[in-house]
């Protein structure tokens, strides 16, 4: 199977959040409790990813130049090309975090989950949901599940309006591209978001048809974390034999660390949303 | 939809007035979109900006219950500068024909108007005959009383500043939306109309469709690809229960329901058969015996003969108005005892749902059908009811989910699509036709046993749907479509039926649906048809006679050349091979006959003179609303019946001075029961709202996520407050007047309550339908403190 995509013309975007559901029911997740949808821009629930909540559509609502705007966003997993999260699982020799190169997909293989949290700290987004009631990590799996089986995932079988698209990674590019094109002769200002963020890109893309700008919880310029590369050192020998205790106290004292600090990036996407 | 889901693909511009279609028809948002790829412009017009607007490329507000004067004003614009389609209106509308010159509009009313009892005498609202008694036409359009110029002059009053002073909405929007929409008035464009409960819910809901269907008259767009009038239906089978006359006035197949004075059946058939003296006009319904002696037969079958009039008599006859809003209001009197209530939950849905609740503790009993226990089922268990006061005894069916029966379900683009039993209903409960089947079979045993007051209707009836547990849904089926009596075999097409008694049909307008060749509404094969329009005329099956875009002779001129050459619905071949595309709305040649073969003059109707308040849209003010009628003295339409009983209160705009409207959201359904029962969609709306500007909101000190407390006449009820940018105060004739939008889906049963907006509406309907005026009324919003 080549490399997979997936594609989210959010101007095609309805906010029916038929790929939320979607998710839940493929994903058998349970409802949140929610009550009334303070979150700002409107009808937005619950008001971040979690646990039970891999995939969530998220409002805007701005004025500008006299025009009002209600832009709705799909957020989740990005599932990037040279995924940082994957990198960060301190789990070996075979990663908790796997990265299925042939398909483009990142998900979490929960047999092997410490729920340590370092996916979530090193991931640009702070995607990855730790569930504290089963230690594992939580996201959006790409439905890898059905992908591998010849089927497309749930959210893109749910959406109506042909919002979201699952297709070959150099087709989803080519459609981003056309779908850009489009809306520019209409004369809007859209923008690609995942085609060359972090270098390699991600296998979603989107084609925002508003300025980033206009959905200030998005960064501009996602980077992954400089100090990755010194944190990968530190870990290497924890797939070793020859593991002092020492060292394992060590490492277990910064994944503790990275689990709070998780905890904290968490509440701060919490934040940006309200 | 006199065309369909699908067709919206391919049409240039796209009105969505009185819908929130992104919202509550998400799916036609995939045919929207498309429509867009290729260019097409979306216009969204709504009090409020909602995820359909979020689309558009033009959205303009309008106060709540002033689309007429929009529309008029948009029309008007257009007829000024000449953006319709005159081919089109000369061939196909009765934009040419001769009025009498008694018809005459003055003050607010047109002529014939009887003050003492609301009513119009409709006698000068007619066509001038010739000696053979066709109508005149003037094909100039120039004759002063031809409907054109009547036209004319009529919306000549709906100045641009007028309708902007009237509706709020911005005089260069009104242009703006008349310049984008009107452009589809050229030849070979074309542009759709989709409209809902925003158009219909109206003291003048009736005529607020009239003005899109003469706007899209004027503009040719009616039976072209990408054209047409487009309601979209509420829910999956409204369309199916509207055919199959679940409403009062309606026998199945749009026949007429009798009235108390047609009391033999020649008496129906000579009062309710059209009659037209031109041989150029179909007029269809003269076939009404054929279709109504068929209907008696599949009812009554072998006891139905010439000699008892088919059973005639057992047919109820109409001596009354047996709308929502009446009967509930004959129940609150006490003259209605009992209630079946089969997938309905008034007490959260009708409007006054005070009172309607009130009108549910005077039944003796109640039967409620539902997936779940609904508000109306626990009306004793409303926080405002004394269970001790209430004798009602009430019996709880539960019923199967759609996905628990085999059935057919009927779209709004008219196909019927048959569905299979995906699993067993849980516990005890069991699918409609299971009930029906059981009831009446029991009903029968106590007539057949006792006699009593009208015993022959129900022990006479047609019954035979097998003897199986289950009854057989196909027998069923195949009794709407029709048998030749003669052979037993089924009908191929409803050009057979006659009204001698040697055939039934349960519904003349299925009649092809399910015939000796099998199930037409199972059909799976989704090629499209040589046209490439969309039609995939062998998906399902399409009433009538499989006929995807209806009015279709309309999208060519009189030599059967297409009028959009690319996008053709039929065309004419020639003699030999005819025509090609869709089923054509009739097989004659073109020119042989006129193209709209429902009207008995052939020609599509600017002037409208059948119905109940004028041939002619006229703007009046909703019953509760904060303006003076700007255009005319007349404040609300003077054919509408207004009820003054008890509970009726009827609010003004020095107390209530804000307008309130209600919608439906994307994560709920209608009055909640599938959807607040629903965790997953519970999460996304958890609570009842209320959507309000940002100014409304300073003026009261409410914040976003405060509590309020709305009030009308009728009640009052509280809400979070949604403080937001998508509701922005009008501008009225210099004055300022806020707007609030309530969705309706909550009660208080099931995972998610919250106050009922219902407890708010009136009880107030149009003056032709009796739906009720939800859309528009007044009320006061208070900050709730506490």
């Amino acid at each position: 199977m080549a490399e997979k995509g997936i594609l989210f013309d959010m101007d095609k975007c309805i906010a029916c959040r038929s790929c939320q559901v979607a998710c839940k029911q493929w994903n058998e997740l349970p409802a949140e409790k929610t009550t009334f949808f303070a979150a700002k821009g409107g009808y937005q629930n619950p008001i971040g990813l979690s646990p039970k909540t891999y995939n969530l559509v998220k409002f805007y609502e701005e004025e500008k130049d006299g025009r009002l705007r209600w832009l709705f966003r799909v957020h989740r997993c990005f599932h990037c090309v040279d995924p940082a999260c994957v990198k960060a699982c301190p789990v070996e020799p075979v990663k908790a975090m796997t990265h299925h190169k042939e398909l483009g997909i990142v998900y979490v293989n929960k047999e092997l989950c410490i729920g340590c949290g370092a996916c979530n700290e090193y991931c640009p987004w702070h995607i990855p949901q730790i569930d504290d009631n089963t230690e594992k990590s939580t996201k959006c799996t790409f439905c890898v599940d059905r992908v591998t089986n010849g089927l497309e995932p749930a959210c893109a079988k749910a959406c109506p309006t042909g919002a979201i698209t699952f297709d070959d990674y150099d087709k989803i590019i080519q459609m981003a591209h056309q779908a850009k094109k489009r809306l520019e002769a209409k004369g809007r200002h859209p923008q690609i978001y995942g085609e060359k963020e972090l270098g390699t890109g991600t296998h979603k893309i989107y084609v925002l048809p508003e300025p980033i700008e206009s959905y200030p919880d998005l960064p501009k310029n996602p980077k992954v974390s400089e100090d990755l590369g010194f944190y990968r050192e530190l870990l290497k020998p924890l797939g070793s034999l020859t593991l002092s205790a020492a060292l394992v106290g060590m490492v277990l004292t910064k994944v503790i660390d990275m689990r709070e600090g998780k905890h904290t990036l968490a509440s701060k996407e919490e934040e940006v949303t309200k | 939809m006199t065309n369909h889901w699908i067709d919206i693909k391919n049409a240039d511009c796209i009105m969505i007035i009185g819908s929130n279609a992104a919202e509550n028809h998400p799916i036609s948002f995939k045919w929207v979109n498309k429509a867009m790829e290729n260019g097409a412009k979306l216009i969204s017009i709504d009090p409020r900006f909602t995820r359909t607007s979020s689309r558009a490329d033009i959205y303009a507000p309008l106060r709540s219950g002033t689309d007429i004067a929009l529309m008029n004003g948009i029309i008007n614009y257009i007829l000024q500068n000449g953006l319709y389609h005159k081919d089109y209106l000369v061939d196909h509308t009765n934009a040419g024909f001769l009025v009498n010159p008694q018809f005459g509009f003055k003050d607010g009313l047109f002529s014939g108007y009887n003050k003492s009892q609301k009513r119009y005498d409709k006698k000068s609202w007619q066509y001038q005959l010739d000696e053979k008694g066709i109508p005149k036409i003037d094909k100039t359009l120039e004759d002063p009383n031809c409907v054109f110029q009547l036209l004319k002059k009529h919306l000549s009053r709906y100045t641009l500043e007028k309708v902007s002073n009237i509706t709020g909405t911005p005089v260069e929007k009104i242009v703006n939306i008349a310049k984008t929409y009107g452009a589809t008035g050229q030849k070979g464009k074309s542009g759709t109309i989709m409209y809902a409960m925003g158009t219909t819910q109206h003291t003048v809901g009736t005529q607020n469709i009239r003005t899109y269907a003469m706007l899209q008259l004027l503009l040719g767009n009616m039976g072209v690809a990408g054209g047409g009038i487009n309601a979209l239906r509420g829910e999956s089978n409204v369309q199916g229960s509207t055919d199959h006359a679940i409403l009062f006035h309606i026998l199945p197949g749009y026949l007429k329901t009798p009235r108390s004075e047609n009391q033999s059946l020649a008496k129906y058939l000579e009062t309710w058969t059209p009659k037209s003296n031109d041989p150029k006009s179909a007029n269809w319904w003269q076939h009404t015996p054929k279709y109504m002696v068929s209907l008696l037969k599949a009812f009554w079958g072998d006891r139905a003969n010439k000699s008892n009039d088919f059973h005639y008599e057992y047919l109820p006859k109409v001596g009354a108005n047996y709308s929502h809003i009446s009967m509930f209001e004959t129940m609150y009197d006490g003259t209605i005892k009992g209630l079946i209530c089969m997938g309905q939950n008034p007490a959260v849905g009708g409007p006054n749902s005070r009172k309607e609740r009130k009108a549910l503790h005077k039944l003796d009993w109640l039967v409620a059908v539902d997936l779940w226990e609904t508000e109306t089922a626990a009306f004793w268990t409303d926080p405002e009811a004394d269970p001790k006061s209430i004798r009602t005894e009430v019996f709880m069916l539960p019923a199967a989910g759609s996905v628990e029966k085999e059935g057919s379900i009927t779209n709004s683009g008219r196909w019927s699509q048959w569905r299979y039993q995906a699993v067993h209903p849980p516990g005890d409960a069991k699918s409609d036709l299971w009930i029906l089947d059981r009831l009446y079979k029991e009903l029968k045993k106590l007539y057949a046993g006792e006699g009593g007051q009208f015993p022959g209707p129900i022990v006479d009836l047609n019954w035979d749907y097998g003897q199986g547990e289950e009854p057989d849904v196909h027998r069923v089926a195949k009794e709407i479509n029709g048998y030749d009596l003669t052979t037993g075999k089924l009908l191929p097409s409803f050009g057979k039926l006659k009204d001698d008694g040697t055939t039934s049909s349960g519904n003349w307008l299925y009649c092809a649906s399910y015939t000796e060749k099998g199930n037409m509404a199972a059909r799976r094969d989704p090629t499209d048809a040589p046209n490439k329009i969309g039609l995939h005329p062998h998906w399902a099956w399409c009433w009538p006679v499989n006929r995807r875009i209806i009015y279709n002779r309309a999208s060519c001129d009189l030599n059967g050349v297409p009028y959009a050459p690319h996008k053709p619905v039929i065309k004419w071949t020639g003699p030999e091979t005819k025509w090609v595309g869709d089923v054509p709305d009739g097989g004659w040649p073109p020119g042989e006959k006129y193209s709209f073969i429902m009207k008995p003059e052939g020609h599509a109707r600017l002037f409208g003179f059948g119905l109940a308040d004028g041939p002619f849209p006229e703007h009046y003010e909703p019953l509760e609303s904060p303006m003076k009628n700007m255009i005319s003295p007349v404040q609300i339409n003077p054919a509408t019946v207004i009820w003054t009983n008890e509970m009726d209160e009827i609010g003004d705009a020095d107390r209530f001075p804000i307008v309130a409207t209600t919608y439906r959201v994307t994560e709920h359904w209608q009055a909640g029961q599938m959807t607040r029962n629903n965790p997953w969609l519970v999460e996304l709306m958890p609570d009842m709202f209320v959507e309000m500007s940002k100014s409304l909101a300073k003026a009261k000190n409410i914040k976003n996520g405060d509590k309020a407390r709305i009030i009308t006449a009728r009640g009052e009820i509280t809400a979070y407050a949604v403080v937001t940018d998508r509701f922005k105060p009008f501008k009225l004739n210099g004055k300022t007047c806020e707007e609030i939008g309530l969705p309706w889906h909550y009660g208080f049963k099931g995972l998610a309550k919250g106050a009922s907006a219902n407890v708010l509406t009136p009880h107030v309907g149009d003056a032709n339908t009796m739906i009720p005026e939800f859309k528009a009324f007044l009320c006061d919003v208070k900050k709730e403190v506490g």
